[in-house]
């Protein structure tokens, strides 16, 4: 009887897989194949959409699902257009790592054309093919960093700091709500992806800003007398000495209607940078006003800040006349001044905008931002677009290449500032995810892809995180959670002194 | 009693422990059970198992989980745990002093009375002594595999089995104690680097609270009064919670939350409000607080009241605010409902997918889901239909400090919402707004639904017209307290 059992075992493994080798025939086109497949004259609908995105050499592989989850299974075909093949089948497209990764390095700046064949109650439809750009441009940083954080309202819950391998669908913990129990903590921020300088804030009880170099973490409670709070929203200095910030207060409600669930604001806000050598903020009268001054960004010579600013409104009951304004302000890193003058990039409330977030690419080539009707917390505003500006000449433009109905947000360069990632919640208006995309010397843009995981659909379907801040990282982040446990429970804190105060 | 013992046989007092037990959770402490059960969601899938596994403690935490999933039904939660306990003791039966075996489970049940205790401690200490029974003729040097499997798939209660090895075996072999402590710090240096030392000593899944211990006091009287009054807010026995309310008085916003709820719940609110403590201004609604029970009772008056957005708030932070980061399928669920009256369906089917993975949750979530876009279905559903018609029909930003007027806006917003109305006007007296209260007897008058003005409104009204009081009204006495506080202001 087992020795019947193992023969049907046999026969039916072989003739899956010849079933597999005869369809993979017929979408090569070889004439060999005999499994009768119906043309279908339109491109499949997959999850994520990945049809026509630029992706870089040696990312993890797009893996991808068909949208009808009631197919029996797929073949998918990827052949480059400077040589190569890959194969993937069953429930969903789920490529082999390897292969990929040989695939997308032989047709670096080249394209992967894929053919997507579907079983559906026994009968095999092929779609039109579609192609996937690789760029010649190569994204080399080992991955992204990121928050993991329920989309809820005032209570953080299982918040997780993570790292990412892009090159892979590999995810480590950087620090955990297991870590630091019953803490909330954000705004890491690394030295242009470089991680040996990290920055992170810890809000609440035993709160501080955690200042590591070199793998040395120093905790230091950046409020002062002369300052309001401690510093968050936080920018390194390209030197990696500095670290500017916004000393500020933020607050939520809550809409009654069935559109956007909530209004972040700020009661004040100011910018300030700390010398992470000296333990020294640096204040300047310009970023020490009524207005409200967040979200600075060091220019990528170092010799200038970006920033918001609005005027100060009733808020909550005047959240709608939240309008900031871009402006720039001189730094010089030898004697740690700011300059004298503000220059106003754009201006809020003469648009009628709200321009928050600059981020400058480190080549100094762009500007990013977000554009959006009102506020200073645009992955909060429903209509918060990113927007690019050309240094050079000063122009801006909408990034209509990326934006969506919904909010787009916390955008990020990689350090040859051909790549950036940002959030959006295109999906459902609700969780956040990361998508990245390509720009090149002229400031093109192609279509964005969502982060790749092995299984798409399951995994951003039972993911009830939101992803934010996300940043590329050079190399993994070496950080010890432990010591942290120790710096935060034992509440030492290296306190600040401002600068030049007499 | 040993002839008791004698005649009748250890078995016989073991089954009468079980029956003890059972009737003590089925009915005397319910809602213990049903408390226990709202704060996780157990998961029927692989993943659920190899996340809760892939951690010290995590099969102890797991078998623990899957027997709360069945406190939704309370007599086999009972029954369940009665099973537990009885295990434990005939566990600990050692001959000589049969008797004292009933000590651990009777110090189990008064450990228990601490309600962030979860089930993973006890089912952890079943399992490590009946390793121990299992392991009575195996050598002590099987402890060098043993100790390292046991630590990672019940968590620290293994040093219970540990201490009676060496009990067993002899002090020589005190070197099991130091392979276990030795265990445990390797894990916490090489496998755990976001676990801290206090948790890997003293386990994540025994305790609800990360890095605190039990409070060894019991059931403390008035902490379970409140428990039990929001088991029947949740189950919607509005007379219970008002006739237990008459019997018992915890002096809390929580106990004036849900006491009032009932009460509009039962149109009553205009007439008994007063006959029953209340807390203050947040005697209807608590502002957000940052636990796991608080804003419950609030949650569900959001609700009821078609407050829609206000509810799936408190509910999505109430569920964030169990601090072992467990789901809640009572939270998913309303949240789910609320996203469904809000028409966000994509989010809706994200926590209808989590809750279709359960097993009480699941039969619901299915019906749930065939509802995901369908218009005519969710306007014709006896709550979310009607909801959709109580919910603001504006949008404008919630402010609990103006609470009244927040009440006062969702009942212009639908005059049939009469429970809006209620609560429009318990909270101007609640906040001591005379003149207010007088402005709107009119609404009462043309909206309200009553045959005749509620003796309460009109105690309140005769207090304020002749300024003194009303005898024998608490309505009146309540007015009159605060148009005394006012004018001292």
């Amino acid at each position: 009887m087992r020795r019947y059992i193992y023969i049907i075992c046999v026969w039916l493994l072989l003739a899956c897989s010849n079933q597999g080798d005869r369809l993979r025939d017929s979408l090569l086109g070889g004439g060999r194949g005999t499994v009768p497949v119906i043309q279908v004259d339109r491109l499949p609908e997959i999850y994520p959409d990945y049809i026509g995105v630029t992706i870089p050499v040696d990312i993890a592989p797009l893996n991808f699902n068909f949208a009808d989850d009631t197919i029996d299974g797929m073949e998918v075909m990827i052949r480059g257009s400077k040589g190569g093949e890959i194969h993937a089948n069953g429930d969903w497209a789920d490529f082999d790592i390897d292969d990929w990764h040989e695939l997308t390095a032989q047709n670096q700046g080249g394209k992967l054309l894929f053919s997507v064949c579907v079983e559906k109650e026994g009968k095999w439809q092929q779609y039109k093919d579609f192609e996937v750009y690789v760029s010649q441009d190569r994204l080399d940083e080992w991955g992204l960093t990121y928050r993991r954080i329920k989309p809820g309202y005032e209570v953080g819950g299982d918040i997780g700091i993570y790292q990412r391998d892009l090159n892979s669908f590999d995810e480590y913990a950087i620090l955990t709500e297991t870590a630091v129990p019953g803490r909330c903590f954000n705004c890491h921020t690394a030295n242009r992806t470089n991680p040996s300088r990290l920055t992170l804030q810890m809000r609440g009880e035993g709160g501080g800003t955690m200042i590591q170099r070199d793998g040395r973490q120093t905790w230091v409670e950046t409020k002062t007398d002369s300052t309001k709070a401690a510093g968050s929203y936080s920018y390194w200095h390209p030197d990696g000495d500095y670290v500017a910030m916004a000393v500020n207060s933020v607050h939520q409600s809550f809409f009654t209607g069935t559109g956007q669930r909530i209004e972040v604001y700020h009661k004040f806000s100011n910018v300030e940078v700390l010398d992470t050598r000296t333990n020294e903020l640096i204040l300047s009268p310009l970023l020490q006003t009524d207005d409200l001054e967040i979200f600075p960004a060091f220019s990528a010579d170092g010799q200038s800040i970006y920033y918001s600013t609005s005027k100060p409104c009733r808020v909550p009951a005047e959240y709608e006349k939240v309008k900031c304004s871009l402006c720039r302000i001189g730094f010089d890193a030898k004697t740690g001044r700011f300059g004298e003058t503000v220059d106003t990039l754009l201006n809020g409330p003469a648009t009628d905008r709200s321009y928050v977030l600059a981020r400058p690419s480190y080549d100094g080539r762009w500007l990013m931002y977000c554009v959006s009707s009102r506020g200073n917390f645009p992955v909060s505003q429903n209509d918060a677009d990113l927007w690019l500006m050309d240094l050079k000449t000063g122009e801006s433009r909408e990034l209509k290449e990326v934006n969506s109905a919904q909010s787009e947000s916390y955008h990020n360069w990689n350090g040859n500032s051909r790549w950036f990632v940002f959030s959006s919640k295109r999906d459902d208006g609700m969780y956040t995810k990361l998508y990245l995309a390509s720009i090149d010397e002229k400031g093109r843009v192609s279509k964005p892809f969502l982060l790749p995981q092995r299984h798409p659909r399951k995994y951003y379907g039972e993911l009830m995180d939101a992803y934010n801040c996300p940043d590329f990282t050079k190399t993994r982040v070496s950080f010890d959670a432990h010591e942290a446990y120790r710096q935060v429970f034992d509440n030492r804190r290296v306190r600040v002194r401002i600068k030049n105060k007499e | 009693m040993r002839m008791v013992v004698a005649k009748y046989g250890t078995w016989g007092l073991s089954v009468l422990l079980g029956i003890g037990i059972f009737l003590f959770w089925y009915v005397g402490y319910p809602h213990a059970l049903s408390y226990q059960e709202q704060y996780q969601l157990f998961l029927w899938t692989g993943d659920y198992f190899w996340e809760r596994v892939s951690v010290p403690g995590g099969l102890a935490d797991w078998l623990g989980e899957f027997v709360v999933q069945f406190y939704y039904v309370e007599w086999l939660g009972a029954l369940l745990l009665a099973m537990l306990y009885v295990a434990l003791q005939r566990l600990c039966v050692v001959r000589r002093f049969y008797l004292l075996s009933f000590l651990p489970p009777l110090f189990l049940l008064w450990l228990m009375g601490d309600p962030s205790v979860l089930l993973s401690l006890p089912v952890a200490i079943v399992l490590s002594l009946a390793v121990f029974r299992l392991m009575w003729h195996v050598p002590v040097s099987a402890d060098l595999l043993a100790v390292p499997v046991l630590y990672w798939l019940l968590g620290p209660a293994v040093w219970l089995y540990v201490v009676l090895r060496i009990v067993q075996w002899g002090w020589k072999h005190l070197w099991t104690a130091g392979w276990m402590l030795a265990v445990q710090l390797m894990a916490y240096a090489f496998i755990l680097p976001q676990w801290p030392l206090q948790t890997v000593l003293a386990g994540a899944g025994y305790y609800r609270i990360p890095l605190h211990f039990p409070s060894l006091s019991g059931f403390d009287k008035e902490m379970y009064e409140l428990i039990r009054q929001d088991y029947l807010v949740r189950n919607e026995r509005w007379d219970n919670i008002v006739k237990r309310a008459g019997e018992v008085q915890v002096k809390t916003p929580f106990w004036s939350n849900c006491v009032n709820l009932a009460l509009a719940e039962k149109r009553l609110l205009a007439d008994r409000m007063f006959d029953f403590y209340q807390s203050g201004e947040d005697a209807l609604i608590m502002p957000r607080t940052r636990d796991l029970t608080s804003m419950l009772p609030s949650a569900e008056a959001f609700w009821r009241l078609g407050m829609v957005n206000s509810a799936q708030r408190y509910m999505f932070d109430t569920q964030e605010s169990i601090l072992n980061g467990r789901k809640s399928g009572r939270c998913t669920k309303r949240i789910a409902e609320c996203m469904i009256v809000n028409g966000h369906y994509q989010t809706a089917a994200k926590q209808i997918d989590l809750l279709k993975k359960s097993l009480f949750y699941r039969a619901w979530a299915e019906e749930a889901e065939s509802m995901l876009g369908n218009e005519v279905k969710i306007n014709s559903h006896p709550v979310y239909g009607r909801m959709r018609k109580l919910r603001y029909q504006e949008n404008f930003l919630y402010s609990y400090e103006e609470i009244d007027k927040m009440f006062g806006l969702l009942f212009m917003a639908n005059q049939e919402n009469r429970m809006a109305l209620d609560y429009f006007m318990g909270q101007m007296l609640l906040k001591g707004d005379m003149q207010g209260f007088q402005q709107y007897m009119g609404w009462v008058q043309q909206y309200g639904g009553y045959r005749q003005m509620p003796l309460g409104y009109q105690d309140a009204m005769q207090c304020i017209r002749v300024q003194s009081n009303v005898s024998g009204s608490p309505y009146a006495g309540y007015v009159r307290r605060m148009m005394g506080r006012r004018s001292a202001e």
